[in-house]
Formats: C-alpha cells, sequence, structure tokens
C-alpha cells in the first residue's frame, strides 16, 4: 500500500491556501501510518478546530472533528474506550497551546498512548492572523501590530517538562526527517509529541517579510539547528546563532504510560 | 515511468523547485485555464525515480510528492513508444 491510499481523493484538492505547509505535514503523517502497516479499520485521526485541524477531513479512516481545543480530550475518551485502536491526534498551535493548553499538559502527564502532531505555523491561521501562544518575539500578526511583545511557548520542552514520552521537532521542509519521528513516535508506547513547523503564507509570512511561500521555507532550512549540536555548542561555551529553531529529538524515554494495547 | 503535474490539484506554490537534487521544477510562466501558474519540468527523463523505480521496486527519492502540499505529483506508467521515453541508464 501507499500514502496516497490513505486520502479521501473525493475531497482533494484540500482547501489549504497555496503553498500552505499542512499538507506537506499530513503526506509526511500518512507515510509513517502506511509504514506502521496499521489497518484503516483500526485507526482514528481526532483533531479540533483549526486550518491544521481539518486534516482529518481528507482522510479515509474514521476521524472526529471535534470543539476548539479539546482534541486530546476527546482523543483520550476513544484510547481508553477503545485501546485497540491507534489514535493519532492533528492540532494547531491555537488549538494546543492556547485554549486546549491544560488539555495538553495533562495528556502528557498521563502519558496516554496517543500520536499527536502540532503543525506549529505560530499564528491563528483559520481566523485569519492573531497572535498565538507560540507566536514569536516582534512577529507581526492582527493582535500584535506593533510585533509580539510576549515570549513565546516552547512546545517541545513543555511536553518534555510535562512527562511526554516522546517529542521530536521538524518542519514542512523537512519532509524525511519528520516522517521517521513521526514513525518513532507511533512505535513509542504514551503520548507522542511530534511539532511540524509549518509556513503559513496567507496569515503569518505576508506579515513577516516572507513575501513569498519559498522565502518562508528557506527561512526554516536554514535557521534550523540539531538539538544535540546545540547542546554541544552550549557545553564549548559557544555563541549560538540568532534566530534559531532547534530541531530533532528532544526526548525519548519510557515513563509509565496510559491505555497501551497490552 | 514518467512524472506528471496534476494540473487538477497543483496551486503553483513552487515548493518542489526547492527540493528536486536534479532542478527538474521550474517556475512556470503562463496561467492555466484556472489561471494557475504550474511549474514546468525541465527534462523529466533524468529524474531518479523515473528512471529506475522499476528496478528497484519502490520510490526513490521521491522529495518533490512528499513536499507537494496538494498531492499533485505523481509518476505514470509510459504508453509503448511515447515520445519522452525514459532510459534506465541517462
Ligand atoms: C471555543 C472557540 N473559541 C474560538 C474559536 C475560533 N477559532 C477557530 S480556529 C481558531 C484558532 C486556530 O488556531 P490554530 O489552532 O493555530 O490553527 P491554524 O488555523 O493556525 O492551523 C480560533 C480561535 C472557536 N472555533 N471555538
Ligand atoms: S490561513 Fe495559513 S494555515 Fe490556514 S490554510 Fe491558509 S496558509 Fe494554511
Ligand atoms: S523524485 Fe527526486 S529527482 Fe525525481 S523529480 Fe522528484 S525531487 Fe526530482
Ligand atoms: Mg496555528
Amino acid at each position: 500500500m501507499t500514502y496516497q491510499e490513505w486520502f479521501r481523493e473525493d475531497r482533494l484538492p484540500h482547501i489549504y491556501c497555496t503553498g500552505c505547509g499542512n499538507g506537506t505535514v499530513i503526506n509526511c503523517t500518512l507515510m509513517a501510518v502506511d509504514e506502521m502497516g496499521w489497518k484503516k479499520e483500526d485507526t482514528a485521526f481526532i483533531s479540533g478546530i483549526g486550518c491544521s485541524s481539518r486534516a482529518p477531513g481528507y482522510i479515509v479512516t474514521d476521524s472526529l472533528h471535534t470543539t476548539h481545543g479539546r482534541a486530546l480530550a476527546f482523543a483520550t475518551g476513544v484510547k481508553l474506550g477503545n485501546p485497540d485502536l491507534h489514535v493519532v491526534v492533528f492540532t494547531g498551535d491555537g488549538d494546543l497551546a492556547a485554549i486546549g493548553g491544560n488539555h495538553f499538559i495533562h495528556a502528557c502527564r498521563r502519558n496516554i498512548d496517543l500520536t499527536v502532531v502540532c503543525m506549529n505555523n505560530q499564528i491563528y491561521g483559520m481566523t485569519g492572523g492573531q497572535g498565538s501562544p507560540t507566536t514569536p518575539m516582534g512577529a507581526l500578526s492582527t493582535t500584535t501590530p506593533y510585533g509580539s511583545a510576549e515570549p513565546a511557548f516552547d512546545l517541545c520542552e513543555l511536553a518534555m517538562a510535562a512527562g511526554a514520552n516522546y517529542v521530536s521537532r521538524w518542519t514542512s521542509y523537512h519532509v524525511k526527517e519528520l516522517t521517521r519521528a513521526v514513525l518513532t513516535g507511533m512505535q513509542t508506547p504514551g503520548l507522542s509529541f511530534i511539532e511540524a513547523l509549518v509556513q503559513c503564507p496567507t496569515n503569518y509570512g505576508r506579515r513577516n517579510k516572507f513575501k513569498q511561500v519559498l522565502d518562508q521555507v528557506e527561512f526554516m532550512r536554514s535557521h534550523t539547528v540539531l538539538i544535540q549540536k546545540l547542546k554541544r555548542m552550549e557545553e564549548q561555551g559557544e555563541k549560538f546563532p540568532d534566530p534559531v529553531i532547534p530541531v530533532g529529538e528532544f526526548v525519548r524515554r519510557n515513563r509509565p504510560a496510559l491505555g497501551v494495547k497490552v | 515511468m514518467k512524472l506528471v503535474i496534476d494540473e487538477r490539484r497543483c496551486k503553483g506554490c513552487n515548493l518542489c523547485t526547492l527540493v528536486c537534487p536534479y532542478r527538474i521544477f521550474r517556475p512556470g510562466k503562463t496561467p492555466n485555464r484556472k489561471g494557475t501558474i504550474i511549474p514546468e519540468l525541465d527534462r523529466p527523463e533524468r529524474c531518479t525515480n523515473c528512471r529506475l523505480r522499476h528496478l528497484y521496486g519502490r520510490t526513490l527519492c521521491g522529495m518533490c510528492q512528499m513536499i507537494c502540499p496538494d498531492q499533485a505529483i505523481r509518476w505514470e506508467e509510459e504508453k509503448p513508444n511515447e515520445p519522452h521515453k525514459v532510459a534506465i541508464e541517462y
């Protein structure tokens, strides 16, 4: 089987804007699902609300498109109700870290056997570009017209501190690495959190000096550094490049997990 | 095999032009019927996947297909004696 067979052909092309990174993340996730060899009947995709959260609607399996921020709460119910199901959550930065922030930390604490893929475009894409908890300092959005004055959440650090068993970050440029990370996440029992930084040309890029789709992707390509390399640089007292996006595997461990199929 | 861009799906973002090691994709120039400017293919028979997919029995490289956010890139079997016949060695 190929990953293309997991798409609902009748629903394509999807509604995402030209050059939106969400479509790439769906490709990578489905490729990982396909490599896992899961059956369509045994797999469920759950999401909240947002552009990113529309992803399950383009996939042939059963899915739940739930209320804003509650994807993890619904997914917890699905997984505990039927631990035989493979449950994958698609969510956005707003969905996961703003309105759904509390569900996020508690799902990580409980370490429920889910794979959570967060498409982080650092903005509320669907509602027209309001700032989110991951909007970088200085970035423009409709709610931060003079540049965001707040420090942003690091979702990976958050997931790690809250107790997730597997945490990693890649971007929509790093398709092979992202696919491998999602695959490893799916193989790891407990909560696996994969953050995929994505370009949102319409609501983020346009306002933040990325005039073309390729400009923002090029930025992600050239500003990502492996987390291991950053640690090494820190030990040797070297200065980090600025800005820098740490990518790679943040943690893989074996804390007690909930809802693991026995 | 030959490389095709599905015009019904491509939205013209040009992400494929960024990833192909052979630079097979080039930004297009003329809008199609829908007003989308589809990338042009520069000698697509050079693509590793076109040449060696059957030999290896799996997708090789495939970067363009993976990054395409609109699932518009795929490979098709060629009909016999098609003008753009792909040779195994290039
Ligand atoms: C309870 C509730 N509050 C607010 C909204 C409005 N709303 C819809 S999507 C969204 C933000 C989504 O942002 P994110 O999760 O980052 O998704 P993106 O569109 O960026 O992929 C908001 C605030 C809503 N639908 N429901
Ligand atoms: S608004 Fe942004 S996140 Fe939403 S579809 Fe458009 S580019 Fe993608
Ligand atoms: S599969 Fe690789 S070599 Fe072939 S067209 Fe795509 S990116 Fe280029
Ligand atoms: Mg967002």
